[in-house]
């Protein structure tokens, strides 16, 4: 009922302003000529074309001609007009007011499809701009659904095909502007023909909602559907561009994706390599020692000194150990890389962890001297014990390694505002400065072929599983000679409340 | 001598694996009988009625978890169980259900002779049961009278920690999981708060222990449980 309320009311100004102006000229009859009068007439009829239209401008004109006839032109109180120069005075005005009211009124419509574009170029930058700023498909879904709801008031959804080439709902939940009435069937019949369908369309024009296929140059790489709603053509040309544009948004996003798994692929690829490479060299050596030395013993045995034997047996063992080393870091790296490891985290004391892991290295730590910075009653740490034993455990080993061993070992466990930093720090010869990233490189060595390398795995290893827990990993040159190195584990979380024991409650 | 000595029974799918740790067992004076299969293992438990059990986590007829819980319907019968998989959750599940003690393969054989030593001191003590007073280094605890003293000094223990602590005792030099003290401390329906143990745990730390993060005594055995050092390695 809006709309004829607002004709109402052009109308009624239409007839206001003319009487208006009549009582403002009636006032001043006696100093204003009839030709004036007809003038500012035509003022008002200028304002009623500029406000509201062709209608209303005739219709001003015309009362206003009636008026004029009525109140100014002789003999006053007769529409009968008696003098020719005013009745061609009226004549004229009457042209020049519909002319004009013509010229305005496209000047309007002119205006009104400006400001429309104007919206609409707007609108598309908004869309285009936030489609740029999202990264993943899920967000420029997310983008889409807002902006299409916004811009034409129709709850939709975008369906995206699984592994079976079946069109499903988002994974995610649905947001309150989610359209969840959609017949899959019809989304999954657009999806395979690439073409539209549902209410108003060719096909399965009975349907409750539309469906229009996301078409791109990887071929239908989903469906939109949503809402039906009266569109003009301009307006239906509109909604085109706007999905034209989240087409585009989805392949950019769909290709990058693409250009990443092939680089992972190769990557992969190369680490296959250089384990093949790694593998050959590093467990065929201590292989060729136990397998020589056990065919020694197993067909020499009584020849050989008892010295001798022991010799054999102990390079056995050593060498086994040196397999059985490397192995569990291959598999454990190979795990990592999988992403099949499930942090299993609780809450641990980080005093603990270092405990342990100093525990696991008792035997070979024996002569060194490691100084432990530890702060008091550090607060509960939800992490996963057993592998971040395993980063502390490689650290230490590494310092043990690569410094002098009558050199003290330091570590340091130090709380921030929102992490927990942990440093394991030695008096060895340090590196250049250029590899203090490139030690985290998997197979990575400094002394290649040397009898105290190892895979070149523990610090990959040790990156990894910081990483996983959201930390990070460095290696810094020490002051006064060494490395450190230091990772640090955010504190997300408070540990959880519990019931303390009564205090006063002592045995 | 043969008839006095230890029956250990071995329950190993691999042949190499089997033969070395009979002729490691053998070697050392125990009678020994190695079986390949889970199915086996259980009729000679039951005919041979041996000593102590060690047994492979992955046969390739029974699941080793099934049958440490079939053998704990009836039998206290010591278990070492082996992982070739150095899996915390197996090894803590396998505690749990009951397994003694655990070792993960690859191990040294000295290993798994002290286990084997330990394991059959403890179940030669048990009829006339615990002893009451223990003591390791500095520290001592009276189990009955309830006090814990370190270097001759007594140290005042909160109800819960002495409970945390006499559990440890009673178990000295074996693990006990995570799961086994919270349930025995405060009950089934918090086996999953981990914190509180690990609170207690540094609280009895700080009042035994020199320095917390080296312990001498109270052991950290990461994702699965706790050991009280007992004396032996």
């Amino acid at each position: 009922m809006k709309i004829p309320w607002n004709i109402f009311f052009h109308l009624l100004l239409s007839l206001l302003v003319p009487l208006a102006l009549t009582l403002v000229a009636w006032f001043f009859r006696d100093i204003l000529i009839p030709s004036n009068v007809l003038l500012i007439y035509l003022l008002g009829v200028f304002f009623v074309a500029i406000q509201f239209g062709l209608f209303s401008s005739v219709l001003a004109s015309l009362i206003s001609a009636a008026a004029f006839a009525f109140f100014f032109a002789p003999p006053i109180f007769s529409l009968k007009i008696a003098d020719f120069d005013n009745l061609m005075g009226l004549v004229i005005m009457l042209i020049v007011g519909t002319v004009t009211s013509k010229l305005t009124e496209n000047l309007r419509v002119k205006s009104k499809l400006i400001e429309n574009k104007e919206r609409k170029a707007s609108a598309l930058y908004g869309l285009s701009k936030a489609l740029a700023e999202s990264r993943s498909e899920k967000e420029i879904i997310h983008v889409a659904v807002h902006h299409i709801y916004a811009e034409f008031k129709s709850l939709n959804t975008f369906l995206f095909p699984d592994r079976q080439r079946l069109v499903h709902y988002p994974d995610e939940s649905p947001l309150n502007i989610s359209l969840q009435t959609v017949d899959l069937n019809v989304a999954n019949w657009v999806f395979q023909h690439g073409q539209m369908a549902g209410k108003d369309t060719d096909n399965l024009p009975n349907e409750s909602c539309v469906y229009i296929p996301l078409n791109c140059s990887l071929g239908t790489i989903g469906v939109l559907a949503m809402n039906p709603i009266e569109l003009v053509e301009e307006q239906q040309q509109f909604l085109e561009t706007f999905v034209t544009q989240i087409i585009h948004a989805l392949e950019r996003a769909k290709l990058a994706e693409q250009a990443k798994e092939a680089t992972l692929k190769m990557q992969t690829e190369a680490l296959r390599n250089s384990l093949l490479s790694s593998i050959s060299h590093d467990l065929r050596t201590p292989l060729a020692t136990i397998i020589g030395a056990a065919t020694t013993l197993e067909t020499d045995a009584e020849r050989l000194t008892e010295n001798n034997r022991k010799k054999l047996a102990n390079a056995i063992a050593e060498e086994a150990q040196r397999i059985s080393d490397l192995t569990t870091k291959i598999l454990e790296m190979a795990k990592l890389e999988t992403g099949e490891v499930v942090l299993n985290k609780e809450w641990y004391a980080p005093e603990e962890i270092i405990g342990s892991a100093l525990r696991c290295l008792d035997k070979k730590l024996k002569y060194r001297q490691i100084n432990l910075h530890i702060a008091q009653d550090l607060a509960l740490i939800h992490v996963d014990a057993v592998l971040l034993q395993q980063v502390i455990v490689n650290l230490l080993d590494n310092a043990d390694k690569y410094s002098p061993v009558e050199q003290p070992i330091d570590i340091f466990v130090e709380p921030n505002t929102s992490n927990l930093t942990i440093s394991i720090a030695d008096r060895g010869l340090g590196i250049s400065e250029n590899l203090l990233e490139k030690i985290f490189d998997k197979f990575f060595q400094i002394h290649t072929e040397s009898a105290q390398s190892g895979v070149g795995l523990g610090l990959s290893i040790c990156r990894a599983i910081v990483e996983a827990h959201g930390g990070e990993i460095h290696a810094l040159l020490r002051e006064g000679g060494g490395l450190e190195m230091k990772f640090n584990l955010p504190v997300l979380e408070k540990p959880p409340v519990m019931d303390l024991e009564e205090n006063g409650l002592t045995l | 001598m043969k008839n006095t000595s230890p029956l250990l029974l071995v329950v190993e799918d691999d042949p190499q694996f089997r033969s070395l740790l009979t002729t490691t067992l053998e070697n050392q004076n125990y009678s020994v009988v190695a079986m390949s299969t889970g199915r086996d293992g259980l009729v000679e438990v039951r005919s041979q009625r041996p000593n102590l059990l060690i047994l492979d986590l992955g046969l390739p007829d029974i699941d080793g978890q099934t049958l440490i819980c079939r053998l704990r319907t009836w039998t206290d019968l010591p278990i070492i169980v082996l992982s070739a998989r150095n899996q915390e959750s197996d090894i803590t599940l396998a505690l749990d259900n009951g397994a003694d003690d655990y070792l993960t393969k690859p191990f040294n054989t000295a290993e798994l002779l002290s286990r084997i030593r330990a394991l059959l001191r403890r179940t030669a003590k048990l009829p006339n049961a615990i002893q009451e007073i223990f003591q390791v280094d500095n520290l001592k605890v009276d189990l009955t009278k309830r006090q814990v003293f370190v270097a001759e000094k007594e140290i005042h223990l909160t109800p819960i920690e002495f409970n945390l602590l006499s559990i440890l005792v009673r178990n000295a030099g074996f693990v006990v999981t995570h799961r086994q003290l919270l349930e025995k401390i405060w009950g089934a329906s918090y086996v999953e708060h981990s914190h509180y143990l690990r609170i207690y745990m540094r609280q009895l730390r700080q009042k035994l222990e020199i320095d917390c993060a080296r312990p001498r005594y109270l052991l950290t055995e990461a994702g699965i449980g706790y050991r009280l050092y007992d004396g032996e390695n």
